[in-house]
């Protein structure tokens, strides 16, 4: 935790700022890899759901260059076994993500993200 | 052609009943009927006879359904043994094949009543046409016959120990298919037995029941906005889904020790590798980049009693030296177990529940449930409560209360029945007008403290 899966997910949510608040940036990052169950049903199934480009990129950040820069029309085992263990088993346990836009930092406290935030930041 | 199946049902939450048998039929792709008569289908009764189109069915029923005691394969029922006897005759291609070589025995035994050993026997003996030749075995027989006497409840009226015996209700007949072995894990799930909980911790029963209204299964997504110590979370992993979980105070979520507590609690249950993530955020301020993303959201949303709803906002001015500590995070945000957070508002709890509903139409995927508690004053609670929180591509799918007198909640399950996408809600339900209804449960936490009182009525107030 977090795993990229969930990087996937969060934008930045700060008053105002609207445009250019995703992929947040990882920095200072302490990573553990962890085992987890293989569903390629529910891979397949996340898919469309994902940003291709923000999760090979935060991917090759972390030291994981097994995913192609451009989705693959086969989705075959090899790929999905990639894709698996890119999406769910590296965690991210410390550190911070940072805004590209507004550069608010939500710190990462033994895996659990601080997405909350401060008064002057809400609307 | 249907197959008749006897439901002895566990004696507890009876409202929950149907809707559980319904949502593991169609987490398993199948349909049962209920009996056709209503008076058979009154939930509140401790059997029932279903029409499934396999045997594989009712198993699935008995493996994964909280409420099931034993599921029997059905022979007769009457209002007189004359009656259970004459339908169980007509059944006898159902029980043929045992009668050459089967060991078996049989129970008799009643619900609401006391049979005496006397005429349990002759209970026994009654059935002696069927022809049974096997050899009776109190250990271990082959097969399990069970009779079933229904009594109403006669509670509170003083009578002897037997009195009334015989005059029943209605009495079933079938052969042990099998024990519902879904109600061990009210045991596996105990919260005193689980090595992380607090005082928001829910019931293992009711979380269970809440993971089967998910329809939860492996290679789903499920989520809790207002996760706490996670209780929603460990049945759902069992299951098999994957669970994310979010809460605004993320203390709840860790406790004291550096592994996070509702990690720590779902290691303990094999499940750790499904708790996807964990994330503190004001559900209210979210930082969802997209919707579509959940196959269910399940939660008990803070009700006010033990864990109020907050908000992010002002409530009043703070201190000189809350701001002095508001003014250092806001130059050097920093981690959510520090002892200061950003100031809070009082949330309503009517306009919670609407925005829960807009928010789980955002996150849902099409076909999506949202399971959620809703507190209620019962005497005031009225159909139109639930329906008023609804907005379109969202439906009331099951809905049941858990009776605590004065008080209730209610187990809400909606569907979002659109492929329709859309917005995420803007959270000022506070802002717009009043509708004129008022539901029951509005400004609940206020009345909690009442102790439910009505105008004019004088009744201690709860500490
Ligand atoms: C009734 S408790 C849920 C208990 C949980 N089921 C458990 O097992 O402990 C409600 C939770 O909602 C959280 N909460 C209150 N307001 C919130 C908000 N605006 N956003 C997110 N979480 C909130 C509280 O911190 C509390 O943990
Ligand atoms: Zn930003």
């Amino acid at each position: 935790m977090v795993r990229l899966i969930t990087h996937n997910l969060l934008a930045c949510h700060v008053k105002g700022c609207n445009s250019n608040n995703f992929p947040l940036e990882f920095k200072d990052v302490q990573i553990e890899l962890r085992e987890a169950e293989f569903n390629p049903d529910f891979l397949k199934g996340f898919m469309p759901k994902l940003e291709w480009k923000a999760l090979v990129d935060a991917a090759r950040q972390l030291g994981d260059t097994s995913l192609p820069l451009e989705l693959p029309e086969m989705l075959d085992d090899d790929f999905l076994k990639n894709l698996h263990h890119v999406l769910l088993e590296i965690h991210v346990e410390e550190g911070t993500m940072t805004c590209p836009n507004c550069k608010h930092e939500y710190p990462i406290l033994n895996g659990i993200p601080n997405m909350l935030l401060a008064e002057h930041e809400i609307g | 052609m249907a197959l008749k199946y006897l439901i002895v049902f566990a004696q507890v939450h009876h409202e929950f009943r149907i809707p559980e048998l319904r949502s593991i039929a169609e987490l398993h792709g199948f349909t049962f009927s209920l009996p056709p008569s209503p008076e058979d289908q009154d939930p509140t009764r401790p059997y029932m006879v279903l029409d499934l189109d396999e045997e594989e069915h009712a198993l699935i029923l008995a493996r994964r359904c909280i409420l099931i005691k034993s599921v029997y394969e059905f022979y007769g029922q009457g209002s007189t043994y004359e009656e259970l006897h004459a339908s169980n005759r007509k059944n006898q291609a159902r029980w043929a094949r045992y009668v050459t070589d089967t060991s078996f025995r049989f129970i008799v035994t009643a619900y609401n009543h006391k049979i005496p050993q006397a005429r349990q026997s002759e209970v026994v003996e009654s059935f002696s046409y069927m022809g049974f030749l096997g050899k009776i075995d109190m250990k271990n027989p082959e097969i399990l016959l069970g009779c079933f006497e229904e009594y109403t409840d006669r509670s509170g009226i003083t009578r002897s120990k037997h009195e009334g015996d015989g005059q029943f209700r209605q009495v079933y007949f079938g052969r042990l298919l099998e024990e519902g072995s879904a109600r061990a894990l009210v045991g596996k799930f105990n919260v005193k037995k689980r090595v992380y909980y607090g005082n928001t911790s829910m019931e293992s029963e009711i979380s269970l029941l809440m993971a089967n209204q998910t329809l939860a299964c492996p290679g789903k997504l499920i989520y809790d906005p207002f996760m706490g110590t996670g209780s929603t979370a460990y049945p759902t992993m069992h299951f098999g889904a994957f669970m994310f979980g979010s809460d605004i105070d993320g203390r709840q979520m860790r406790g004291k020790e550096k592994v996070p507590g509702v990690i720590r609690a779902a290691k303990q249950y094999g499940t750790a590798s499904r708790m996807m993530d964990i994330c503190t955020f004001d559900v209210t301020r979210n930082p969802w980049r997209c919707g579509g993303l959940f196959d269910a959201i399940v939660t008990d949303p803070p009700y006010g009693v033990r864990a109020g709803a907050k908000r992010l906002g002002r409530k009043k001015e703070l201190s000189e030296a809350q701001l002095a500590l508001y003014m250092e995070y806001r130059n050097k945000p920093r981690s959510d177990d520090q002892p200061y957070f950003p100031p809070t508002k009082p949330y309503e709890l009517s306009s919670l529940a609407v925005d829960l509903v807009l928010l789980a139409r955002y996150l849902l995927k099409p076909n999506g449930r949202l399971v959620f508690f809703l507190p209620t004053v019962t005497e005031e609670y009225e159909e139109v409560d639930i329906h008023l929180m609804l907005c379109e591509g969202m439906e009331v799918i099951a809905n049941s209360l858990q009776d605590f007198g004065s008080w209730g909640r209610r187990l809400v399950t909606i569907r979002k029945n659109t492929d329709r996408e859309y917005p995420p809600p803007s959270f000022d339900q506070e802002l717009q007008a009043p509708s004129t209804h008022i539901p029951a449960h509005k400004d609940f936490r206020e009345k909690y403290f009442q102790g439910f009182k009505k105008e004019g009525e004088d009744v201690p107030v709860l500490e």
